[in-house]
């Protein structure tokens, strides 16, 4: 408890609070255990029998936030590992995996990806301009898409990196680095099958260029019978317009893919008879094997899963009955099974599906138990609709080798300690 | 079945069937159409007319991509390698321009696209030709007297074209095992190498910087301590925030990080007038080199010099 204290008063302000409620948690769990009563970690004063101030005084009234935030007791926040990437307007933040309780991921925690910063588009000259192999080569405004029919469909989007700081060995001693770079939203905007009929593609379309209007002209080849399929052209994210972290007017959403064809601050489709190997589907995005040859067109996020309850941010801090937690998901349809293993993949056993399971959505997993102090190498492992099983890190490195950086969808390992801490560990 | 007769269809006209009715868009002229479409492809669709050899494009380089990439293309601090390289069936494999990368229309669609970073889409087309000829030719890949332009494009050889397939996942098949799927006495356990996850965001004293302008509070945090800024410096925060920041921030290349006072001490005793005039003309300092204005050759002097000011008073 000391030691914790001494911790604390080098911190300060919101950094203070967070770490004493997650440290002064820790060590009760550590000294304590089960049967100790709760700490009092507020303040005595606004704790029974005494009646709260905040009960003796009147709030705030309707509108004194008129977009409202998160309450100033929590410490919600994205964050990024500087070392990735030379400079933040080419880089990436991660989601709080560890601090969410559903499939939908609040606006303002989606991961973020850029490869040149943020641009504030002026949606009164956004214009989306469609041409190349079409009948009809067209500019659409926000009205023209606002106009148009809409659908809205629960999706993630997933970094293809996501995962790839671990191919080599266990790194990020926190799930918000090992997984946050996975995000998921109601999305609401026009399918773009809609728009290329509308504009006609010719016969010999084979293939869509879509291209952004950041820094960084983002761009894309996107096979055409995907584009067909499910993409999306969108406007909307969880009912309100997009943020501009996530490309605000409009971008592209291509369910199940890597998040990089989803291209943000969408300005171009060009329909053509061929991909056009830009960066981002040749120095980037594609997957370098064992014998010097790499994958391109590595689309899909295969089936992934990982336990969000407990985990490093997460410890336990009490024995008996726990709740252990997880998210699903899988690029090819939807999450049909997750088992869980707490002896590092000896046995295994079935959890609940919670909630709602949704095709190319964030799924919610649950086991109910007790702990009691033992340690646990606690893993999950995700079945989808099409039949594939979650692999293990072995049979990803056998196959892949460690130099793939992308598509790292193996079974993860958190390590249980007796003393409820819990650590990010391989096992080969 | 109702069956589409196949003229119709190779007329396009079967997309129309289905399509929505209603008046959405308008049509795109052709002059629209060649201001965005930057796009380049392989066979050399969409190159536009022009040329440069390697030897033309090492000023450009030098003064508008060395800063980041390296003279060499060996690349500064975590600014991607671009030259040399290889080993891509080792154990510490290094994708390069010439080791990597299938296809030099991307090389010249990027260039043109995205870079100078700060500064994207504002080199000439000759200035394309001329950087893209110079990486080619820090890569052994062209000769400096060659020539690359919309005719000589598809003469250049990439080495590591024919080694790229089409993903073939699934590739790997776990069974939903339950009773006896693993022999635990072979299990190897690694743990975590430590100091390199980001804690610093929990822990001030983790050595680990929380953001990329390390340990120095965020920009809202610090509002208290802010001076007070003069007119110029006022007008040229917006300048600085798009401009310099990228560089100035972080201190990349050398550069004096905004804020930093005992970076900024020896300069400002230079005086106002010798920092505005390198900030515009360029600089070759000890530790890195200023390309004029930043390679933001689209500001004008003034808004240069106002930025000046603001990084000035902001770092005392």
């Amino acid at each position: 408890m000391k030691a914790v204290a001494e911790e604390a008063s080098a911190l300060k302000g919101q950094d203070r609070r967070e770490f004493l409620r997650k440290g002064l948690a820790v060590a009760a769990g550590v000294t304590a255990g089960a049967a100790a009563p709760a700490l009092a970690k507020g303040n005595p004063a606004d704790m029974a029998p005494n009646v709260p101030s905040w009960t003796k005084s009147l709030g705030r009234g309707v509108v004194a936030r008129p977009y409202g935030r998160p309450s100033d007791f929590t410490d919600l926040q994205r964050r990024t590992v500087p070392w990735l990437t030379a400079s933040p307007e080419s880089s990436i933040s991660f989601s709080p995996l560890q601090d969410l309780k559903g499939i939908i991921t609040p606006s303002g925690l989606h991961f973020e990806r850029y490869h040149g910063g943020i641009p504030e588009v002026n949606p009164d000259s956004y214009q989306l301009m469609i041409h190349g192999l079409v009948d009809r080569p067209l500019i659409f405004t926000m009205e023209d898409l606002l106009r148009m029919p809409s659908v809205s469909e629960i999706r993630f989007i997933e970094c293809p990196a996501n995962g790839g700081m671990e191919w080599k060995g266990a790194q990020m001693e926190a799930l918000q680095f090992t997984h946050g770079m996975i995000s998921c939203s109601e999305w609401t905007g026009v399918r773009l099958s809609t728009l290329l009929d509308y504009v006609g593609v010719k016969p010999e379309g084979k293939w869509i260029l879509a291209e952004g209007s950041d820094a960084s002209g983002m761009s894309r080849s996107i096979p055409m019978e995907k584009a067909l399929d499910d993409a999306m052209v969108c406007y909307a994210q969880n009912g309100e317009p997009l943020r501009p972290e996530q490309g605000y007017p409009v971008r592209l959403m291509v369910p199940g893919w890597e998040g990089n064809v989803s291209i943000k601050w969408l300005r171009r489709i060009e329909v053509g008879d061929q991909p056009w190997y830009h960066r981002e589907e040749t120095s980037k995005y594609t997957d370098l094997m064992p014998d010097g040859r790499s994958r391109k067109f590595t689309f899909v996020q295969e089936a992934n899963s990982v336990v969000t309850n407990p985990c490093p941010e997460n410890p336990i801090r009490h024995k008996g009955f726990i709740e252990i937690e997880g998210l699903a998901w899988s690029g090819r349809g939807t999450i049909k099974a997750v088992d869980l293993s707490f002896d590092g993949g000896v046995t295994w056993k079935q959890a609940e599906i919670k909630g709602v399971a949704l095709p190319k959505a964030l799924t919610r997993f649950s086991f109910k138990t007790e702990w009691n102090g033992e340690e646990w190498m606690l893993q999950s492992r995700a079945v989808d609709d099409t039949g594939y099983v979650q692999p293990t890190l072995a049979q990803l490195r056998e196959a892949r080798g460690v130099n793939s950086i992308y598509h790292k969808n193996s079974i993860h390992t958190w390590n249980v300690h007796a003393n409820g801490e819990v650590h990010n560990v391989q096992i080969s | 079945m109702f069956k589409f007769p196949s003229a119709l269809i190779a007329a396009g006209l079967l997309a129309c069937t289905t399509a929505i009715a209603g008046d959405f868009g308008r049509a795109a002229t052709d002059a629209e159409i060649a201001g965005w479409d930057i796009d380049i492809r392989p066979d050399g669709k969409g190159l536009p007319v022009g040329g440069a050899t390697a030897e033309e494009g090492e000023g450009p380089y030098e003064a508008k991509c060395a800063m980041c990439h390296g003279s060499f293309g060996e690349g500064v601090d975590r600014w991607p390698v671009i030259a040399g390289g290889g080993d891509l069936d080792g154990t510490d494999p290094k994708k390069t321009v010439g080791s990597y990368w299938p296809y030099a229309s991307t090389l010249w669609d990027y260039i043109n696209r995205a870079m100078p970073y700060p500064a994207p889409q504002s080199l000439t087309v000759d200035e394309v030709y001329g950087i893209t000829a110079y990486v080619l030719y820090l890569n052994d890949l062209v000769d400096y007297e060659w020539e690359l332009n919309q005719d000589t494009f598809t003469e250049v050889v990439m080495p590591n074209t024919d080694s790229f397939f089409v993903d073939t996942r699934p590739d790997v098949q776990n069974t939903r095992c339950f009773e006896n799927c693993a022999d635990p006495a072979s299990f190897k356990i690694v743990g975590v190498i430590g100091g390199v996850s980001p804690t610093g965001h929990f822990k001030e004293d983790s050595g680990v910087a929380s953001s990329h302008y390390g340990d120095q509070p965020a920009e809202e945090e610090a509002g208290a301590e802010k001076v007070a800024l003069s007119a110029d410096a006022m007008a040229g925060e917006s300048v600085h925030q798009q401009a310099c920041l990228a560089c100035h921030g972080a201190g990349i290349a050398g550069a004096p990080k905004t804020g930093d006072k005992s970076a900024w001490e020896g300069r400002v005793s230079q005086g106002l007038a010798t920092l505005v005039d390198h900030a515009i003309n360029g600089y070759q300092g000890n530790n890195g080199y200023m390309p004029p204005k930043g390679g933001r050759m689209d500001l004008s002097d003034e808004a240069v010099a106002q930025a000046v000011s603001f990084m000035v008073e902001s770092s005392q």
